[in-house]
């Protein structure tokens, strides 16, 4: 071999050899610029349009039922105090038949607000004020004008970049959905043609695989052994698959590995059995889907320690038709979500070196609808083109977070409901890989480039 | 350049063209028949089936007779409840395999008539004759394996892509 040439190939091999590792499957490079400033992420779909005036604003039954009663029903998210008349928000005082007259006890010595930093003013900028629209821009970083309930995300979402830019596993990632309705099954990955399924997230809503439909159709599944049945299954599937597989024919699965599809159905035995004696674990107050939800996503963080797990709530929604209903619900997300934070400190594996992000997917009317309830106060709807609707808070708590931090007010919002996706990928170090995909929305920062 | 030189070159050069123009005596036959793309037997199957319609055939395929609208509607709610539907139809497929009622050949069976098997095997989840390299390789593999059971095979089908294509 001529000398030239010997140093030519010399050169390329040795190129190789150190780009080898940052080439990732996914074909993109690893460029991952920053540390992650956590190890895990638990965002907080919170939850079904909330408006600011009950939330942030603390104003209780002042700033919609004309009666000048103000108070926080929100203490584990949020500093104040809380109403001292007409509690409606609470438990039930079934021996009095009093609705809600019992405030659930607060499980956090502080507040999240205290402990974090708080952006009370965020606009939820585009797009109409619907459900499966907020939860996709939370998910995605961006707005969908013309999103159609039964189709998925446009734009990537948060999984997607998280698994192919960091090269996260598919059990890395999770959204745990309140139910299966309004599309949430949909979240977990996009339509877009250079992410997708095969970068997409687990999905779970717990209520139905381990409620009713699940119980028939999956509790007491036969347990094959993972290295003797399975192995003849898989050999005998993956000759049935070959050309299927080359034709990109796949039935829809997500790229977990054997192992991780063993591990997920060895979670969802474990869990049934857990249901069966009744030890799931559940907020003290659990008489919600909010916060069975919230019970089975602290599950799924004890058994995969995920990197990110995304979790929805929308009980409150109830507020297009019960007032009363609404303000235990919100009462309730909040109790959930400081059950979520305390939990998570019992985790070791995620205690200390976890972040956790918390925003409604949009706010709600300003002005009620005309149903009243048993309390004789009005509903509120979420409806297309009202400002109110547009007015949501984000939170951010945990490692490496500024505690006591305000930022932003009604006079002066800061903050964009896409702003939790960059967020995340800030946290994970892949900023400028999502930023540099160019399919954001033009306003999404990372909150931390907002402080 | 001479004349005599000039001549002997166009003689060689016409010698030349003939051999070029006689050189090749065989015929070619044309045949008149189209070339073809060779594709596998199950090509034809590129379209998914949706949730509702895999079901449906697999519970078919196992059972042997229909699923009732109730069961359909929680089976599908259990589908959908979890995101990777490998791991969903395998979780199903294990249930139902544990009922104990799906209609499968004994092991017995299975071993003493292995084409048997095999055919019926693709009949009733592939809508279709086994290829003879599909054959060979089941057989060779009930033969090879005396650990594989007729369940085993029942499951790959059921819960492989072209069970879930048509």
């Amino acid at each position: 071999m001529k000398r030239r040439k010997f140093i030519r190939n010399s050169a390329l091999v040795a190129g190789g050899v150190i780009g080898m590792p940052y080439i990732l499957p996914g074909g993109l490079l690893k460029a991952q610029t920053t540390a992650p400033l956590a190890q895990h992420v638990v965002f907080v779909l919170f939850a079904g349009g909330v408006r600011q005036q009950e939330s942030v604003l603390k104003r209780y039954l002042a700033g919609s039922q004309n009666e000048d009663i103000e108070g926080n029903i929100m203490y584990n998210l949020l500093d104040g105090a809380p109403p001292e008349d007409k509690i409606a928000y609470g438990r039930d005082d079934t021996q009095n038949n009093i609705v809600g007259a019992f405030p659930i006890e607060r499980l956090l010595e502080d507040s999240l607000e205290s402990q974090g930093t708080l952006f009370p003013e965020v606009r939820f900028a585009r797009g109409g004020a619907g459900h499966f629209n907020g939860l996709c821009t939370g998910v995605s970083g961006n707005y969908y004008v013309t999103q159609g309930l039964r189709d998925r995300p446009a734009s990537p979402t948060i999984f997607e970049y998280l698994r192919r830019h960091a090269g996260f596993k598919a059990t890395d990632c999770w959204f745990v959905g309140v139910g299966i309705g309004g599309s949430r099954p949909l979240l977990n990955y996009s339509d877009h043609p250079d992410y997708g399924r095969q970068y997409g997230g687990n999905f779970l809503a717990p209520l139905t695989t381990f409620g009713a439909p699940g119980q028939k159709h999956f509790m007491d599944f036969k347990n094959y052994h993972p290295e003797t049945d399975w192995e003849i299954i898989r050999e005998i599937r993956n000759f049935l698959n070959n050309n299927f597989v080359a034709e990109g024919l796949e039935i829809p699965h997500l790229y977990n590995t054997a192992e991780e599809e063993n591990k997920i159905r060895e979670f969802v035995r474990y869990m049934f059995d857990k249901v069966k004696q009744g030890q799931v674990i559940l907020p003290p107050v659990n008489d919600n889907r909010d916060l069975k939800t919230i019970g089975y996503a602290v599950e799924v963080l004890r058994y995969f320690k995920p990197k990110l797990l995304v979790v929805d709530l929308s009980d409150i929604d109830v507020c297009h038709s019960d007032f009363t209903a609404y303000l235990k619900n919100l009462h309730r997300a909040d109790h959930g979500v400081g059950f979520l934070w305390r939990e998570i400190q019992r985790i070791p594996e995620m205690q200390d070196n976890t972040i956790m992000l918390v925003m409604p997917e949009h706010g709600r009317d300003k002005d009620p609808n005309p149903i009243q309830d048993l309390n004789d106060w009005y509903a509120y709807d979420h409806s297309a083109g009202n400002e109110n609707t547009r007015r949501i808070f984000s939170l951010m708590v945990g490692t490496g977070i500024d505690a006591g931090l305000k930022v932003g007010s009604s006079d002066n919002p800061i903050g964009d409901a896409a702003d939790i996706t960059p967020t995340i990928a800030d946290i994970f170090g892949i900023k400028d890989q999502v930023k540099s995909a160019g399919l954001l929305d033009i306003n999404a920062r990372s909150l931390f480039d907002r402080i | 350049m001479n004349t005599q030189t000039l001549g002997k070159i166009a003689a060689t050069a016409l010698l030349f063209c003939f051999f070029m123009f006689f050189s090749c005596t065989e015929k070619d036959y044309i045949y008149e028949i189209e070339s073809q793309t060779i594709l596998p037997v199950n090509s034809e199957k590129d379209k998914g089936k949706t949730e509702v319609q895999y079901i449906s055939i697999l519970y078919t395929n196992l059972f042997r007779k229909a699923m009732s609208p109730n069961d359909m509607l929680d089976a599908l709610q259990a589908i959908e409840s979890i995101g990777d539907k490998q791991v969903a139809f395998d979780i199903l497929v294990s249930k139902y395999m544990n009922t104990g009622e799906v209609v499968m050949p004994s092991k017995e069976e299975m071993r003493s008539n292995p084409e048997k098997f095999i055919r019926d095997l693709y009949k009733r989840f592939f809508i279709r004759q086994p290829t003879e390299a599909e054959l060979k390789f089941m057989k060779n593999y009930i033969n090879s394996r005396p650990d594989a059971l007729p369940e085993h095979f029942f499951f790959a089908f059921a819960t492989s892509n072209e069970h879930f294509h048509y």
